[in-house]
């Protein structure tokens, strides 16, 4: 159901806007910049409007947008299909581009469409566009911003490449340089035929840090674990800085964030602790499965419109790095990750239900779900 | 830089220690639907079997190697796809393992590669794009894009005379090409389910050893029986039974839902 364009534009009318999109990180982001603002706002957080449930297309944005109609800050996560609605409608001031990788292709069935309506979207905006903030580790993200205004770029010391073989300006290959100073295993990249490249970047992530433009270190100290989520924080910090939030301040707010929206939650569950982390493609769940430290770990699977209806994705997965622990197969699809960890040599049981599947583990466990699951061991969790 | 190659842990039983590789074409280019997994599955199925199994994937620019039984190409998007073909003529590598009778499976926009033309979108034209020629089929762009769970009854080569389970063959398609074939093709299945070839009722295509087909799952995880039917072609000697449950199970609800 699509809402009625003038009526979004109202509710979007008369405040500052920020936006956050990609494929895998933001919500998390999105809750890091919305931490950042609050704690600039001494108190007044009835300034703010954060859609922080993660409802990130069009009615999902609207509702929250109506629920605060006094704020004048809206720090927006907006789904990668509505970013290009939303620059046109909501005249945001910054934009933050995260990632893009392959995800439901069953319905997204070429990624580098969704970049193409970005890129036009930012021509189209021109100076009265959004800055953006964007990772100069992703050729697409990096392609699709060009057209903006203005850009600041991010060194996120992404690890995931799988998804960028070839240019999105030409299509030719690209090369991706030896490992460089941030210690990224891609290194950095260029095109073999075009000009496109990994642009300088102004923020980087070196050895966990986080580096500015003026080489001051910034030391994240998150509670939301992986190496991933410092990329994320120092998208959230060069955007806080747009929005002339300085550093410190942004930082003591973003070190407040602990679940956002159930991410890394600990919750009780039929007598065991359980961790949540959700991965929703094989670029998420390189980056949850090596946080899953547990010696029982349970993966939950499910092939719901929201999780895209084609599993082939489980074989994307190097699921042979829990070799040695015990693995419990949960959710609908199941049976396909059995015979998954069955090939990678690992050792499991397979139990559909999710509650039996959680139940009566003496020591505390960490849970991999794709989305819907994902969402149901929030509701059985109250987290 | 030349092609990597990993041995895997061997089992015991009638490969002996013999070496069997299996080769994961342009992985880069032509793996988006988990496409990995069939060589996963037939170089784990060989090393439970008693063979040095050696897993090779090799990517455009390094050659690909003389030495393989099985070749294996995936799905891609159809800059990757015109990319991968550009390099598979270059290299000649494809063709000289057929000659020599090595197996060929190629999913998806590989089936179209082995082809003898496809077509890619260009803006509001469809350009065509010459194939490698294994296999006498011919792609153009079909009028609505094939996304779902695909059945299919094994009515051809290596097929004929399989009764119950084995008969079968499970997956998800997603392409927007529709193959026609030529009379040096011969369909591999009969469709039950999905659309296959071009909605013709035939699903993929096979020539000798070179077998063309839309699903993906992956294929040989969903299908062990086709799985052992490559490693057949490709070594020439039948393969022994294995005893997997949760493969005969993955195959049951897959087959009913399918059904439902």
């Amino acid at each position: 159901m699509r809402l009625d364009p003038a009526a979004l534009a109202k509710l979007l009318q008369g405040r500052r806007v920020s936006m956050v999109s990609g494929t895998n990180g933001k919500t998390t982001t999105t809750h890091f910049l919305a931490a950042a603002v609050r704690a600039s706002l001494g108190g007044d957080d009835a300034r703010l409007v954060h859609n922080a449930d993660g409802a990130n297309l069009h009615h999902g944005i609207a509702s929250a947008l109506s629920g605060q109609r006094g704020a004048d800050i809206a720090v927006l996560e907006t789904d990668e299909r509505v970013v290009a609605d939303l620059v046109r409608l909501g005249r945001p001031e910054v934009l933050v581009l995260l990632n893009f990788s392959r995800d439901q292709l069953d319905r997204h069935h070429e990624i580098k469409g969704l970049g193409r309506s970005w890129r036009d979207a930012l021509a189209r905006a021109g100076e009265d566009g959004p800055v953006v903030v964007a990772n100069a580790d992703e050729p697409l993200i990096v392609w699709a911003a060009e057209t903006a205004k203005r850009v600041v770029w991010v060194d996120t010391a992404s690890t995931w490449t799988q998804d960028a073989s070839l240019c999105p300006n030409c299509g030719s290959p690209l090369v991706r340089e030896q490992p460089d100073h941030t210690g990224a295993p891609g290194g950095n990249w260029h095109c073999s035929a075009c000009a496109l490249r990994q642009p300088e970047a102004d923020y980087r992530v070196v050895e966990g840090r986080i580096v500015d433009r003026d080489g001051r270190a910034w030391e994240p100290d998150l509670q939301v674990p992986g190496g991933f989520n410092v990329g994320n924080a120092a998208c959230a910090l060069a955007a806080a800085d747009l929005l002339g939030i300085d550093a410190a301040t942004a930082l003591a707010g973003m070190r407040t964030v602990t679940a956002p929206a159930g991410r890394f939650a600990t919750m009780q569950v039929g007598g065991t602790t359980a961790r949540l982390l959700l991965a929703k493609n094989p670029a998420g769940w390189a980056e949850a499965l090596p946080l899953a430290q547990s010696a029982t770990v349970v993966l939950a699977i499910d092939s719901a419109a929201a999780d895209g209806r084609d599993v082939s994705w489980l074989w994307d997965v190097e699921y042979e790095q829990l070799a040695g622990r015990t693995v419990v197969a949960t959710g609908p699809r199941a049976q396909d990750l059995a015979v998954r960890l069955a090939y990678a040599g690992v050792e499991f049981r397979t139990e559909p239900d999710l509650a039996r599947a959680l139940a009566g583990h003496p020591e505390p466990v960490d849970v991999v779900a794709t989305y819907t699951p994902f969402q149901r061991l929030r509701k059985m969790g109250g987290v | 830089m030349g092609a990597t190659g990993t041995h895997l842990d061997q089992g015991q039983g009638q490969g002996r220690g013999r070496r069997a590789e299996v080769v994961l074409v342009y992985q880069s280019l032509l793996g988006i639907y988990g496409d990995r997994g069939n060589a996963t599955v037939l170089a784990r199925r060989l090393a439970w079997r008693g063979f040095d199994a050696v897993l090779t994937t090799v990517e455009p620019g390094e050659p690909l190697p003389d030495t393989g039984d099985v070749y294996l190409l995936g799905g891609g998007e159809d800059a990757a796809q015109v990319s991968a073909v550009t390099a598979l003529r270059a290299d000649g590598g494809l063709h000289r393992a057929v000659d020599r009778g090595a197996a060929v499976l190629a999913v998806c926009a590989g089936y179209q590669i082995v082809g003898r033309s496809f077509t890619v979108s260009d803006g509001p034209a469809d350009t065509e794009i010459a194939g490698l020629g294994l296999l006498d089929v011919t792609t153009t762009r079909g009028p609505v894009r094939a996304v779902g769970e695909i059945l299919s009854r094994w009515s051809g080569p290596g097929g004929e005379g399989r009764t119950g389970e084995d008969q079968w063959l499970t997956g998800f398609e997603n392409h927007g090409g529709y193959t026609v074939l030529g009379p040096g093709a011969t369909p591999l299945a009969t469709i039950e389910v999905g659309t296959g070839n071009c909605g013709d009722g035939t699903e993929g295509a096979v020539a000798g050893s070179v077998i063309g087909t839309y699903p993906h799952g992956p294929l040989l995880a969903r299908n062990p029986a086709l799985a052992d039917h490559v490693l057949e072609l490709a070594l020439g000697e039948p393969m022994a039974p294995l005893d997997r449950p949760e493969i005969a199970e993955l195959r049951r609800q897959r087959l009913q839902a399918v059904r439902r």
